[in-house]
Formats: C-alpha cells, sequence, structure tokens
C-alpha cells in the first residue's frame, strides 16, 4: 500500500429515501452524481470512467441506462461501462478498471425506482425460467424458506429477528411485533424490506489523487464476490459459503473490523451473515439501519460500501461492506476499507 | 403535480429447452416426474450439470415420486396472479420419493395447520398437460395423484419448446418539461431549449442538458422552424411482431431543422413515398388536426406531440455530401 495505485473511495452521496419518487431515474442521477463529486471540488469533466448500476426489468424499458448517461454528462465521449446489478458490483468493476493505472478518478453509482412496478411481480420472472418463474416464486417465499432453515439450525428466532427489524428501525416493540400477522411463515412484516426508490454515487481514486482531495481516504484493501447455484434448491439455505469465501479472500481475518454494513433485507438475513462471517458483539452491524430501513434497489449495496467509508471519514480504522443479489443470498460481495495508518 | 403514465409490457419468449429439459417437460405429459443422477445423488428438478462442480451430467434420467415428502414450506396468505393455486396455499420444498434434492412447488391444503414438515404429498396433474412444470397444478396431502379435468393424454410429439410470456405493469413519472412540449405542439409550436452552458438546443422537452447535466427550463426555450432537410433515413420492412401495426415498407427520416444543429431523429414521413426519400429532400412539418388524438408521451422517450411527420416542401434538394453524417 502506499503506491499511486492504492485505490480509495473518497467521496459519495444518495438521494433522498422515499417510497415513491416523482423524479426520473435519469434526474435521480443528474442530482446524486453532482453531490458526490460537489464536496471534493471535482466536476464531471475530471471523471476518466464511469460504471453505472441498473436494471432494465425494474425500469421498464429496453436500453434504460442509455438515458442514464445523460446524467454524467458523456461528451466528449467518456470511457464507461454498465452492469445490470447492484452499484457495488459497479463499484467492482471500477475498481478493477483503475488497477490499470491510466486514469485516476471513477464515478460509480447505483439507481432503481423500484416504485415503477411491482416488485412481487417483478422479481418472479427473474428466476429459473422452467422451474421457478412460471410457478410465481416471488423473493418473500424464498426469504421465508431461507429464515426457516436459520432458524432450525439455531441461529435465529423470531424474537431475535424481530431485534434486528427494531434496532435496525429505531422503532417499535419486539414483543407487539410478534403478535403481528405472518406476510410468509415465519416471516411478519417487519421482518421485510420497506420499497424504495433512490439512488447513490460514489467517488473513487487512485493514491497520490486521493490523498490530494480528501483528508481520509477510506482506501479498498480487499474486495471479492462469489456467486453460488441459482436455484436454491440445491443450497444449503443455513449457510453462505459465497459469503464466506468472498470474505476471506478480501481479507477479513487479517485484522479486526470496527463496524460492518450487511446488505440484509430480512431481518433473518442479518443474523446468517453475522454468523458466517464470525461477527463478534464488538462489531457494530448496520448502525444506518440497512436494508431494513431503506432498500433502494441496485443502490442498497453500494450504500454499505458508502456507509463503511463513513466510518473511515470519520476517524475509523477499518470497516466491512456487504452486497448481495439474487434469491437466498445466492451471490455476495464484501469490500474492506481501511484508512492509511500503518501501510504507508 | 407530476402526471404518471401506466405501460403493461410483455416479453413472449420461446425457449428451446434441450436434451434434458425436453425429457422431462415430455414426461410431465405422461404425469411422471424425472430426476437426473448426479453420482448418488438424484436431482430434481433435473439440471444439465452438478450444481456443486458444474461438470456436466450425463443424461441419465430416472424416474421419481410421485409422491413426495414436505421438507419445508411456507404459506401465502394471499396469492397474486402469478401463483398458481388461487386461494391460499403453501410453497413447499418437497423431497419426492427417489429424489435427493426437494422440488419447490405448491400444496394446496386449506390451511396453514394442514401443513407440517415430514408431511406426504402427490402431485394434483392437469387434466391438459402442454410440457410445464404447471402441468403438476400443485400438491395434495396423501399419497394418491389426483387429475384435475379430463385427461387430454400425453403430448404426440417430444415437448422441445417452451413458451413464457412474461407481463409487467409500469407507473413511470413524465417530467413536467415533457408535458410542456407537447401542449406547445398543441399550438404548432416546435419549441427546443438551449443550453446556456454549450448552447445545444434540445427538443421534445428533455428538461435537461445532457453534456452538462444541468436542468433546463421555460427560461430556455426558443422556437424552432418547422422546415429542414432529411440527413439520413431508413426503410423498414415490418417484421409482425406483437405490437407491429405496419404492414408495408415505411421510411423513418432525419430532419435538420433550419437554423438550427437540431436532428430530430426517426421521423415519419408524409405524403412521400418510400421510394422518392432521399438525403437532402426538404421537408415541412404536418400537424395534428385539432382535437386529433395525438401522442401525449410518457416515460423517458422524447414525444413530438402534434408534429405527427414531415412531408415534402417541393424545394429543390440540398447537395450536401456530409448531411449524411447528422443523424444527433
Amino acid at each position: 500500500m502506499g503506491t499511486s495505485r492504492d485505490i480509495a473511495v473518497i467521496g459519495w452521496a444518495q438521494t433522498p429515501m422515499v417510497r415513491h419518487t416523482e423524479l426520473t431515474e435519469t434526474q435521480l442521477l443528474m442530482q446524486v452524481i453532482t453531490d458526490a463529486l460537489t464536496p471534493i471540488g471535482l466536476t464531471r469533466a475530471d471523471v476518466d470512467f464511469t460504471c453505472l448500476g441498473s436494471c432494465d426489468y425494474i425500469t421498464g424499458q429496453a436500453f434504460s441506462f442509455v438515458s442514464n448517461l445523460d446524467a454524467i454528462g458523456a461528451w466528449p465521449p467518456k470511457r464507461d461501462s454498465h452492469v445490470e446489478m447492484d452499484g457495488a458490483w459497479a463499484l467492482y468493476e471500477a475498481w478493477l478498471r483503475l488497477h490499470e493505472g491510466d486514469i485516476d478518478i471513477a464515478v460509480v453509482t447505483g439507481s432503481g425506482r423500484s416504485s415503477t412496478g411491482d416488485p412481487s411481480l417483478i422479481y418472479p420472472m427473474e428466476m429459473d425460467p422452467f422451474f421457478l418463474a412460471p410457478l410465481g416464486a416471488d423473493p418473500v417465499t424464498f426469504a421465508a424458506l431461507q429464515a426457516r432453515a436459520v432458524i432450525a439450525a439455531g441461529i435465529a428466532d423470531e424474537r431475535s429477528m424481530a431485534e434486528v427489524a427494531v434496532r435496525s428501525r429505531g422503532t417499535g416493540d419486539v414483543d407487539t411485533l410478534l403478535g403481528g400477522d405472518y406476510v410468509r411463515q415465519p416471516l411478519r412484516r417487519h421482518d421485510l424490506p420497506p420499497i424504495t426508490d433512490g439512488a447513490a454515487a460514489m467517488v473513487l481514486a487512485t493514491g497520490e489523487r486521493a490523498r490530494q482531495l480528501v483528508a481520509r481516504p477510506a482506501y479498498i484493501t480487499g474486495f471479492d464476490h462469489r456467486t453460488e447455484c441459482h436455484n436454491p434448491s440445491f443450497r444449503a439455505l443455513d449457510d453462505s459459503p459465497s459469503t464466506r469465501i468472498a470474505a476471506a479472500a478480501a481479507g477479513l481475518g487479517d485484522a479486526p473490523i470496527e463496524v460492518a454494513e450487511l446488505q440484509a433485507a430480512f431481518t433473518h438475513e442479518e443474523l446468517l451473515l453475522r454468523h458466517v462471517l464470525g461477527l463478534g458483539q464488538e462489531v457494530i452491524v448496520n448502525a444506518s439501519g440497512g436494508a431494513l430501513r431503506e432498500n433502494p434497489i441496485m443502490a442498497t449495496g453500494l450504500i454499505r460500501i458508502g456507509r463503511a467509508a463513513d466510518h473511515v471519514f470519520g476517524g475509523g480504522r477499518r470497516a466491512l461492506a456487504h452486497a448481495t443479489s439474487g434469491p437466498c443470498l445466492q451471490q455476495n460481495l464484501i469490500c474492506i476499507v481501511e484508512d492509511g495508518e500503518g501501510q504507508r | 403535480m407530476t402526471r404518471f403514465v401506466e405501460s403493461t409490457i410483455t416479453f413472449p419468449y420461446r425457449r428451446s429447452l434441450g436434451p434434458m429439459l425436453s425429457a422431462f417437460m415430455t414426461a410431465l405429459t405422461e404425469r411422471r416426474i424425472l430426476g437426473i443422477r448426479c453420482g448418488e445423488a438424484v436431482l430434481v428438478p433435473p439440471m444439465e450439470w452438478d450444481p456443486a462442480t458444474g461438470a456436466a451430467l450425463p443424461l441419465d434420467l430416472v424416474e421419481v415420486g410421485p409422491a413426495g415428502t414436505v421438507q419445508s414450506w411456507t404459506w401465502v396468505p394471499a396469492p397474486t396472479e402469478q401463483h398458481p393455486v388461487q386461494r391460499p396455499f403453501a410453497f413447499a420444498f418437497v423431497l419426492l420419493d427417489g429424489a435427493t434434492t426437494p422440488l419447490l412447488h405448491a400444496v394446496d391444503a386449506g390451511s396453514a395447520a394442514a401443513m407440517a414438515d415430514g408431511m406426504r404429498v402427490a402431485p394434483r396433474w392437469r387434466g391438459e398437460r402442454v410440457g410445464r412444470i404447471t402441468d403438476i397444478a400443485c400438491f395434495v396431502p396423501g399419497e394418491q395423484p389426483e387429475l384435475d379435468g379430463d385427461d387430454t393424454g400425453p403430448a404426440a410429439q417430444p415437448v422441445e419448446i417452451m413458451d413464457y410470456n412474461a407481463r409487467i405493469t409500469y407507473r413511470n413519472p413524465v417530467p413536467p418539461s415533457a408535458d410542456r412540449a407537447v401542449e406547445l405542439s398543441r399550438q404548432q409550436r416546435l419549441v427546443g431549449m438551449r443550453c446556456p452552458q454549450c448552447e445545444r438546443t434540445y427538443v421534445g422537452g428533455r428538461g435537461y442538458c445532457p453534456i452538462d447535466s444541468i436542468e433546463l427550463g421555460e427560461e430556455h426555450e426558443i422556437d424552432l422552424a418547422h422546415t429542414g432537410t432529411i440527413t439520413n433515413f431508413v426503410i423498414i420492412t415490418p417484421v409482425q411482431y406483437p405490437g407491429q401495426t405496419e404492414t408495408e415498407p415505411f421510411a423513418r427520416v432525419f430532419v435538420l431543422i433550419d437554423d438550427s444543429d437540431v436532428v430530430l431523429a426517426y421521423q415519419p414521413t408524409i405524403e412521400l413515398p418510400v421510394a422518392d426519400v432521399r438525403v437532402g429532400r426538404r421537408v415541412a412539418a404536418v400537424w395534428a388536426s385539432p382535437g386529433e388524438e395525438i401522442d401525449a408521451g410518457g416515460g423517458m422517450g422524447v414525444s413530438l406531440g402534434a408534429l405527427i411527420g414531415w412531408m415534402p416542401t417541393g424545394e429543390p434538394d440540398i447537395a450536401d455530401p456530409d448531411l449524411v453524417n447528422r443523424i444527433f
């Protein structure tokens, strides 16, 4: 570390997180990219590479990411890419791109207007087209089946899940919540994420530029993502081996972490991920409220990395961020950010 | 108040099944369920590869079930239109007899109280089977398969294709600037918005400059000429995909508006035979009659509202070899 090829998060921003926005996705991105760049003293002209994470299926328009390019000011022509994934994977691509060594500044985004469609009807169509989509197999059903497995393994129970909900949202009472009806047994309303519209943008810089621009860059010191079989029929749902492998590859075990931001849209997912990652009580998990408080699909994972970076910006040493995609935590990404102490 | 426009999109997919899925789906029409051997395991639903290693599996299919055991389940108190049972039911992992992995499917048990891990279930077959996973309408408690409706028998030919129509309804916001452009078009005005920074002009109520990424408002509006020159064109022979209403070849032209740098892309032509479309041809805007229904636009696309196309002016062509390069 300490070379010009260090890569750091130097800033990020998110739009207001609302149930239903009147802005288009492009307008959300125009606002949030400006909000990410301006405090650092950068403009769009300084950006060498952009990678946008979004989903045409949610937007309801083929090539919707092409209109989103209007938000990056793509003239003169820019180096640009897109992933049909959460912005956390856009960040991964930008991080790889910066490793090539010829450019210094990248912007990544994650954006989604979940309120455009009905998530309970859209997501089943993304499942296995032969065995699952024709049944309307929905994400809450899969989450409930995973929750049952996690409970059976002794990793969670309905009470500890309700406690996660209360802590994440900063509101409610466990006993009252446990009196509610099941949406999908054993999941109640409080175990489910909200539907949220919003976007996030993040600025990356290589070492020297990063240190010129901000006092405390959040260096990305470990980054890995792994995936499992697409069909939950073939997976042990009380485990998340892809998370474990990604965390080991990202160097989770090399030094203690102080905070963890986990993309757990369902309460039991937080408990399973804590278990798999071996996070002790000393680690502060999802102080932001996580995906249970705000869940802007396609940006939720990127925001986890932003929150982890905030910990370093604010004086912390080392933080872990996790992002996920697919039913029952199918694909998992781990990003570790650190301050530069002891490495330069 | 922002206007929202609702649209329903259908994605008609025809999926070829390949040898393994074809055998599985064909067997469903015969009221048989197949798994595939994977070492000591029997995978249901069958896979073409080992889910643990990715290694291709030989096509060694084995009949399983038809009855099985519920491994896990969750109750669905309020089914959606996509669900296979239109009253409260359970989604369950069913371990079919002879299989080592569970199949997700619906169990029609009447109430959550009737569900339990370890309970025995059997398929309720549809009378009319087409080679889809929904040929099993659902599973029901007990050991005995049921038949729902008159049995039309197995497929006459192996099932090799599966149709799947994904259908989604969306609600998109229409930016107020887009509505305003349409409203101005009703007054037969072609109005652009000029960016104060780069001085480029945008039509169709885009509401922002994509070069400088700044918002544009009414103070940036300018009226544009109603005449222009065709810079490029395409003649389209329509393919009869769902929703295509054209039946004969038609033109879409790109028009450089006079006294501006604005090119309107992909414009319809009026009273201009396909054979007479040329680069350099002079054209004039044609407006919808007052009261005529127009495309009010919506979503993210550019709508020109009452500007319904372009017809020849009769002026001599413009001879400029660079024109053809202007499509934006």
